[in-house]
């Protein structure tokens, strides 16, 4: 309130100038804000924040990747603002069918969260779309495509049809079982599970440092990113009680994720739902980053010739949300005579792959167009390998690839080049 | 969703399109589903531009314009057909590039067909050697910037509005950025354009330095809003990044004292980047940290470019400033305004208090100005209801300056927030011209400004007009702006 008093210092010393018919009009505005402007029911939105959004000028339009890669007006984030708005005032009705193309805007974000990097309120505009989703789930509208997401989450422990940790016999993935004395706990991402020559080599290098790590893809499940996205905390719960006792059950004081969304979601969400698992929890990136710090691990044989010029795609979990931006880059560095080529949005400043947050069920369309957008951008370097060190970007960007791109340029993980130049 | 259910601000002589569902089929097999929308979460979305009281109409659930459908074109030809079927069919065309304006000029009043540009946002090509880059109208600003910044250049055009704005949007309402004194405003940059004109002829302007090649016909698409054409492809200048950068400002006892110290500095060719005076209010306002600044006017400078240059501009600068009794304030209020410059806030906060405010700029002369700025100022605050008026100066020629205010209030009685916006609007016009200033610096006519055109022009906005019936001859293009007049309101 100081600060607030302290800004608009000069705000009411022009109010105190003016006659006092005028004074008083417009303390009685002043008061009526909450009347006039919020809803009377009470609600989960965050209708202050909607109504910043909904009536600033969209400063962070020109860096939204679902805006940049539709280029409709109805995908700018203070037009999603503006209709989370109306739907918490009642002015859209959500349980009309009609209606339904407002509800699913709420989902249409990736939470890339670039646009917090350029709000003047610095809120991300998936926060305030979050509120909204939690009173439609409230009034039991959640939309079909976050059902089945649930529903696989129920049935599997993971967010695919079968449980897909179970896949690494077929995929000649070598599982550790933990004996409950484990310096690491290897959390595999589900998604990951999909790129198996990823996990391989983190497992690679990881013996090859000789460290005492496990697995457990017997006994896993999903971190539960995919229930904060879609509100439902029940299912986030359950998902992070299982993962909180397997990893107890390690005895790891270290667990080290090739997510950067599984990192997520094991700190900062579990934390948001009273969940703590009392351990260091770190990108696997970010590790191997410390350990050639620390000269405990050393690349030394240079790449070849093809996987030795790469730009880089900064998983934007990893770069806006975990804030580390120099540990893909050391590891790089570290490889013999690798060239690195920065694209132009790169770092904190990177766009989205498309393939995170709820815009891949929603439409899954504009997601690939996302996608596309970005592997122009990476195109541009004229580098053949992009490397990043997120399934989900490896997912998208596969996405946005074209067949006749996939020939000539090559989507591979920080640790697929690690382990190669061991 | 019903539209229908929500209040039209302008709901007068829209077009009235009998066979609508034709038109859809025959616009979707132009350019296809997928880039054709007439379903109410697309034309909802394009309600409104960024005109402030637009932010009060957003929160109260009213909507400014209604259009009928929703085209968002990836190639010429397609702009082309779309134009010859609203000819044919007498449908308004509105051009709409990222909607940032300010003065109503995007704002579909009565209906029609949105050709959004969003999609004509391809770089083509840089030449180093002729420093250009030719590139298509509907990228945003800061998209190009970046990119430019990227390779090493500046376009140089950076409006407050850069987030937000597109290329299109500054040729067609003839945009002025920030660092306008040195690098030009959009009619300096712009070397050479492609424009589909409103009967769906495609014409280029060769982007050639200088032709003495008879009238500039090309000048009558910058800053035409829409009226004349659609701006598809530009080339523009650009320039290597600064090599050096200095912050300078100095509070001055009057606002007389800071302009007189400006005018010496441009008088000697010295053009600093950026300048900008805020008079007492706004220093107050901005700069509510800086002691030194109490009760003065705050005039900021930033010089940029050669390092030799930009030594010898900074001491220019601080001689004319010292000789003008100005008092050295060090880099702070500079870093202080860069640091600021793109949060704004105030949009979001005044409707919610129920405030109707708004920013004018205009253009004048030096011998003017000042005469000008206290004229304005205190005739407005004869309007009941206003709370403030205040104005800075922000755009430096050596033949005159671009002003701009920025007011406040509330409506009282029966009136509403748009007749109180409406007056003082109209007031602020009136006692423009009056002072012998022009009514619009770089924001443009609109809607906001076309009740003024007359007396803006004189006898020379009937030649306008004849050239307007020439080029769109059934007023398709944007009909409701710069040339009718829409605004009843009167002025103080």
């Amino acid at each position: 309130m100081q600060e607030f008093m302290e800004k608009y210092k000069w705000f009411i010393a022009e109010i105190n100038k003016a006659d006092k018919d005028v004074k008083r009009k417009i303390f009685r505005n002043l008061s009526r804000v909450k009347k006039d402007f919020h809803p009377t029911e009470e609600c989960k939105a965050d209708v202050s924040n909607l109504i910043n959004c909904a009536l600033c000028p969209n400063m962070c339009r020109f860096d939204c990747g679902t805006l940049q890669a539709e280029q409709k007006e109805t995908m700018s984030p203070s037009y999603k603002a503006r209709i989370g708005y109306y739907i918490s005032m009642g002015k859209i009705d959500p349980t009309k069918a009609e209606n339904k193309p407002f509800v699913d805007l709420m989902y249409k974000c990736t939470n890339e969260e670039s646009c917090k990097v350029w709000c003047p309120f610095e809120f991300s505009v998936v926060s305030l779309l979050e509120t909204i989703r939690d009173d439609l789930n409230d009034k039991g509208l959640m939309p079909d495509y976050c059902k089945q997401q649930l529903d696989k989450l129920h049935k599997t422990n993971t967010i695919e049809n079968h449980n897909i940790y179970l896949t690494y016999k077929e995929k000649n993935i070598k599982n550790i079982e933990t004996d409950g004395n484990d310096e690491v706990y290897y959390f595999i991402g589900c998604e990951m599970m999909k790129f198996p020559e990823v996990v391989k080599a983190n497992i690679e290098i990881l013996k090859k440092l000789k460290i005492k790590f496990s697995t457990n893809l017997e006994q896993r499940a999903c971190c539960g990113g995919p229930t904060f996205n879609i509100r439902d905390f029940e299912t986030a719960k359950d998902l992070g009680q299982k993962n909180k006792k397997l990893a107890e059950k390690t005895g790891a004081k270290l667990i080290v994720s090739d997510c950067p969304g599984c990192v997520l979601t094991l700190t900062k969400r579990y934390e948001s739902i009273g969940i703590n698992l009392n351990v260091k929890i770190i990108h696997i990136v970010d590790f191997f980053k410390q350990l050639i710090n620390e000269g405990k691990l050393k690349p030394i044989k240079k790449l070849a010739e093809e996987l030795s010029n790469v730009t880089i795609h900064d998983p934007c979990l990893i770069a806006r949300n975990l804030n580390d931006t120099t540990s893909i880059r050391t590891v790089l560095k570290n490889i013999p005579e690798m060239k690195i080529i920065e694209p132009i949005y790169t770092k904190e400043n990177v766009h989205c792959c498309g393939w995170s947050g709820t815009a891949h069920w929603a439409d899954k369309d504009l997601a690939i167009k996302e996608a596309i957008n970005r592997i122009n951008e990476l195109k541009e370097t004229g580098s053949k390998v992009i490397i990043s060190a997120c399934p989900l970007c490896e997912l998208g960007l596969g996405y946005g690839i074209t067949n006749e791109d996939k020939e000539k340029i090559k989507i591979r993980d920080i640790s697929e080049l690690l382990a190669k130049s061991l | 969703m019903d539209l229908n259910e929500y209040k039209l601000i302008y709901d007068k002589d829209r077009t009235i399109i009998q066979n609508k569902q034709e038109i859809e089929t025959k616009l979707k097999r132009i350019i296809g589903e997928s880039n054709f929308s007439a379903s109410e979460i697309d034309i909802f979305a394009y309600t409104k531009d960024a005109s402030l009281i637009g932010y009060n109409w957003t929160l109260e659930g009213t909507i400014a314009g209604l259009a009928d459908y929703i085209t968002w074109p990836e190639t010429k030809e397609q702009i082309v057909e779309i134009l010859k079927l609203a000819n044919k069919e007498k449908i308004p065309v509105i051009p709409f590039g990222e909607g940032s304006g300010v003065v109503g000029g995007a704002i579909p009043v009565r209906g029609g067909i949105i050709i959004d540009m969003k999609k004509f946002n391809k770089i083509i090509e840089i030449s180093d050697k002729d420093l250009t880059v030719t590139v298509e109208t509907g990228i945003n600003g800061m998209n190009l910037e970046r990119y430019l910044n990227a390779k090493g250049y500046t376009c140089g055009n950076i409006p407050q509005s850069i987030y937000t704005s597109s290329l299109g949007g500054w040729i067609a309402h003839k945009a002025a950025g920030q660092f306008s004194t040195k690098y030009g405003k959009i009619e300096d940059i712009i070397l050479g354009m492609e424009v589909i004109l409103p009967l769906g002829e495609i014409i280029n302007f060769k982007p050639i330095v200088r032709k003495a090649t008879g009238p500039q016909l090309d000048k009558i698409f910058i800053g035409n809003e829409g009226t004349l054409g659609i701006v598809t492809t530009a080339t523009l200048r650009i320039w290597p990044l600064p090599a050096k950068r200095t912050l300078v400002s100095y509070a001055f006892p009057t606002f007389e004292n800071s302009l007189e110290a400006i005018r010496h500095i441009l008088r000697e060719q010295i053009y600093p980047a950026v300048v900008r005076i805020y008079d007492k209010d706004e220093t107050a306002r901005h700069f509510r940290d800086m002691e030194k600044a109490t009760e003065k006017v705050m005039t900021i400078f930033v010089c940029e470019g050669n390092e030799r240059l930009v030594d010898l501009e900074e001491q220019i600068t601080r001689e004319q400033c010292e000789k003008f009794s100005g008092i050295d304030c060090g880099e702070h209020p500079v870093e202080h305004w860069f640091e600021t410059r793109f949060r704004v806030t105030e949009t979001s906060s005044t409707p919610q208090y129920k405030l109707t405010a708004d920013t004018i700029e205009i253009a004048s002369s030096w011998e003017n100005a000042a005469k000008l700025y206290h004229r304005v100022t205190e005739t407005l605050k004869q309007i009941k209801g206003l709370l403030l008026i205040t104005a800075h100066v922000s755009h430096f020629y050596p033949n005159g300056i671009g002003m701009y205010f920025t007011f406040a209030g509330v409506e009282m009685g029966e009136e509403t927030n748009f007749e109180f916006y409406q007056k003082v609007w109209n007031t602020t016009m009136k006692a423009v011209l009056e002072s012998g200033g022009s009514i619009a610096h770089h924001h443009g006519i609109g809607i906001n400004r076309s009740n003024w055109m007359e007396k803006e022009w004189g006898k020379s906005f009937k030649i306008l007009k004849e050239i307007k019936k020439i080029i769109d001859p059934n007023n398709i293009f944007n009909p409701g702006k710069v040339f009718e007049n829409l605004w009843k309101g009167g002025a103080n």
